[in-house]
């Protein structure tokens, strides 16, 4: 019998301008032990069928058709009989471990509290099994941690205490909903282990809730492609990945960047470089966030940052910006010592540097259109451009990064995630840079919106001959745009070079082991990756 | 962080904030024309006595002066003697300070206990009928001006219905005071007013923002019903914001017993501070604004020690 079946679920959000349909004739189920991946892009209605099957829907939101776990009807059942059922039956794992957690209440606490819930057990008895529990998830030395509070943790270190509240009365159903999003690949690969470990340990079902297909191909054995609202595909796992039948599914496939396992590195960039950092080390109070970095950026080149959170990586990004000043070290950009040059020298300097960041709806001011979005950099720098000019550069530009010139009069909130971040690319543009600072310019995006975003960085890279730094998580993504990568870990370059060479045959331990934990979309490729891991680790 | 070094640093800056305000307040008084011996000495006073009373009060000297005398004076306890009621400041502060107390820490009591469930109820029952008439009602009762919802109170409770009397608890200590709890009912539920409807709505809001926080959704996933989610979660994590806004509540707590004393003859620090100002006292008037600022700075304080003992991210320097 199925842990979890849904037969023509719909679900409907009312909304001040009506009702809009979030999910129409969604049929799917999940078999004891077994693991479906429900992929899609935001948007889809993933989300929406996983907290349908929890019963967690926001009150705005009405379902129709029939959800049951494990023979408990969902759909217009009882608040009381629901919460009889989350925790015990079914439980869940969120996208954010920051957020998920009672932040005044301690780890230990919140456990027993689920424990509590569905068993009649003493305080101090589901005390002991809350520690048990952190043990179980791997958690180091559980019966201190059983005290911390969640903002003590890390952020894996959250995510399995949200893994250890979920398994803590053996549910026979699983929903995780993007549980590694928000976590390093390294990380990542720690917590699908110990997921595919208690399904495995206890023939719990799960549902995976994921846009990562490196993730699916990885963790899932069946798979069902979620478009606007409606499953287009359902399969196992090799058919889905490797032959996709649907053409949303194989365009979805084809956006996705992959590691790829050979290649050939271009001849380096000879010019001299257009920033170059020496030796710079920055403090922000106790935290060292950067320790003696060396950094170059060529002419006409794309340098790859890549590195976990908190490895320095942005900071490096904004001492190249001159946005934070170097304890020690210099950093000269195109031949000029920033740490020198003061006023009216700096800002012409400071111009030719232009900037994308990752969130282009915090990063554009709401209130501005998109004209005036691209249109201010030249305010500030091109004081004795007339508005003519300015409005001819502000055309030129938007058409360079392919947006319709209907959209100029339009507000950045109106327009698409990928259509913002071409406007935070037109605004870095416009000022003709000759380099580019680009922050996980497309990490709040989807994989087809984000290749959109990138080829087009790459196209007009050839054409206008910037040269780029850019910083990003995704080691799939620099292997594919950058000439040069450069590794970091905790505030230092861990190594540098051509980046073939460099992800190839890493000559460091952490790079090898940042690669070995990129999960690749390919399931039997994967399945036979993570053997050879397993080998090593055992060996 | 080291909770003693934090106390240390907190009180240092306390004392830096109230020198700052007797500086501040020292020189406001001075600024103003006329002085108190005009008004002291009566209309027929000849230009004369007026000198020799400035002189004899040090109000001839240059100011800075005047204030370097004033803050030797107050390192010793010293807080000048009343022009006007001929009583040593200190005294009378001691006299009227503990009746003020009592008014306003009972209807601070009073404000918050009602204000907190009503805040939590409004958002339960978010953009439902009961939201909407305590909105209402804390809205009307936000507007009102203190003194107009006193003589509403007095006309309903002592005229109409005569329940209440219409004067405060007339004696002089505290002991009697709280003789006649009949008597403070009016004056506490008068002061207590605009507490619960600002409160309530502080209240309102940070439950509401709760309700939408992650861990709530979290909290259901584990099986938690609403009712657990509400008091074993959102309750604690709401109530820390509203209690930092209750140290700056003080001086507003102040103000409305300076409205509430008149209305009910209650011969507190508000009466003595509106009398004081009538009659241009200037050690009085300086010696209550000390008062209330130093009541100010360790409600603020105090909300602060709270708020690390509540929440280990303040006390860890995280939030």
């Amino acid at each position: 019998m199925n842990i979890l079946t849904i037969e023509d679920l719909g679900v409907t959000f009312s909304t001040e301008t009506g009702d809009v349909p979030a999910v129409r004739g969604v049929s799917l189920h999940v078999r004891p032990g077994e693991t479906l991946a429900l992929v899609g892009e935001s948007g889809s209605g993933k989300s929406t069928v996983a907290l349908a099957a929890m019963g967690l829907l926001p009150g705005t939101a009405r379902a129709s058709g029939r959800v049951a776990v494990d023979g408990t009807e969902i759909v217009g059942a009882s608040e009381a009989s629901l919460a009889r059922l989350r925790g015990r039956t079914a439980s869940m794992v969120f996208q954010e471990p920051a957020t998920a957690l009672d932040p005044l209440t301690r780890v230990g606490a919140q456990i027993a509290e689920v424990v509590r819930n569905h068993r009649d057990v003493s305080r101090s008895e589901a005390a002991r099994e809350a520690v048990e529990l952190l043990r179980r998830v791997g958690i180091p030395e559980p019966e201190r941690r059983a005290s911390a509070f969640p903002f003590q943790l890390s952020g894996g270190q959250r995510q399995r205490v949200v893994i250890a509240m979920a398994i803590a009365n053996s549910p026979g159903l699983l929903i995780a909903d993007e549980p590694t999003t928000a976590l390093d690949v390294t990380v990542q690969a720690e917590i699908l282990d110990l997921l595919r470990r208690l399904a495995a340990d206890s023939g719990t079902g799960v549902l995976l809730v994921t846009h990562n297909m490196g993730v699916v191909a990885d963790f899932a054995d069946r798979v069902a492609v979620m478009l606007r609202g409606e499953v287009v595909e359902t399969g196992p796992v090799e058919d889905v990945l490797l032959r996709p039948e649907h053409a949303y599914t194989r365009g979805l496939l084809a956006a996705v960047p992959r590691l790829r396992f050979s290649g050939e590195d271009a001849p380096p960039a000879e010019e001299p470089p257009v920033v170059r950092l020496r030796d710079v080390s920055v403090r922000f109070g106790r935290v060292q966030a950067l320790d003696g970095v060396f950094l170059d950026v060529r002419p006409g080149e794309t340098v790859g940052l890549v590195g976990e959170s908190g490895s320095g990586k942005s900071t490096a990004a904004r001492v190249a910006l001159g946005l934070v000043a170097p304890a020690s070290g210099s950093v000269s950009l195109f031949g000029a010592d920033l740490g020198r040059v003061r006023g009216r020298k700096r800002r012409a300097l400071l111009s030719g540097v232009g900037v994308v960041l990752q969130d282009p709806v915090a990063s554009l001011d709401a209130r501005m259109s998109v004209a005036e979005c691209v249109a201010e950099p030249l305010r500030v720098h091109r004081r004795g451009m007339s508005g003519a000019e300015r409005r001819d550069r502000v055309a030129k530009v938007l058409e360079l990064v392919r947006l319709p010139r209907e959209l100029a009069g339009r507000g950045p909130r109106e327009l698409s995630g990928g259509q913002r971040q071409r406007v935070s690319l037109a605004r870095a543009l416009v000022l003709e840079p000759r380099l580019l600072v680009a922050d996980e310019p497309t990490s709040a995006l989807d994989v087809s919106v984000q290749r959109t975003v990138l080829e087009v960085i790459a196209e007009l890279q050839r054409e206008l001959g910037f040269a780029c730094l850019f910083v990003s998580h995704d080691l799939a993504v620099v292997q594919e745009f950058a000439q040069r990568v450069v590794v970091m870990r905790d505030g230092r370059v861990e190594e540098q070079g051509p980046t073939m060479a460099t992800l190839l045959r890493p000559e460091t331990e952490y790079t090898r082991r940042l690669i070995a934990a990129v999960p690749v979309p390919d399931p039997v490729v994967q399945r036979r990756r993570r053997a050879e891991q397993q080998a090593e680790v055992t060996a | 962080m080291d909770t003693v070094l934090y106390l240390v640093r907190r009180l240092l800056q306390a004392l830096a904030v109230i020198l700052i305000v007797t500086i501040v307040v020292f020189c406001l008084l001075h600024a103003l024309p006329g002085g108190p011996a005009r008004g002291i000495l009566g209309p027929q006073a000849t230009a004369g006595q007026i000198a020799a009373f400035n002189h004899e009060q040090g109000l001839d000297r240059s100011l800075p002066v005047q204030y370097v005398l004033y803050l030797r004076e107050l390192v010793q306890g010293d807080l000048g003697t009343s022009y006007t009621l001929n009583e040593a400041v200190s005294r009378l502060i001691e006299q009227r300070l503990p009746k003020t107390l009592v008014l306003t820490v009972l209807s601070a009591m009073v404000g918050l206990v009602l204000a907190v469930p009503l805040g939590m109820w409004q958002a339960v029952r978010r953009n439902k009928p009961t939201d909407y008439v305590i909105t209402t009602l804390s809205f009307v009762a936000y507007s009102t001006p203190v003194y107009f919802l006193g003589l509403l109170l007095i006309l309903l409770f002592t005229q109409t219905l005569r329940w209440f009397p219409s004067q405060a608890p007339q004696g002089d200590t505290l002991g009697q005071v709280l003789a006649d709890p009949a008597g403070l009912v009016l004056p506490v539920v008068t002061g207590a007013a605009s507490m619960v409807a600002v409160f309530s709505r502080y209240m309102r809001g940070a439950t509401l923002e709760n309700l939408s926080e992650d861990y709530v959704r979290t909290a259901r996933a584990g099986g938690a019903g609403q009712y657990a989610v509400l008091f074993r979660h959102v309750f604690r994590n709401s109530l820390t914001p509203v209690v930092a806004m209750l140290g700056y509540y003080v001086p507003v707590l102040f103000g409305g017993a300076l409205v509430v004393e008149q209305l009910f003859n209650y011969p507190g620090m508000g009466l003595l501070f509106w009398s004081a100002a009538q009659s241009s006292d200037y050690p009085v008037l300086l010696g209550c604004v000390l008062v209330i600022s130093v009541a100010t700075v360790v409600g603020t304080l105090l909300a602060d020690v709270v708020q690390r003992v509540v929440d280990p991210r303040v006390r860890e320097g995280r939030a």
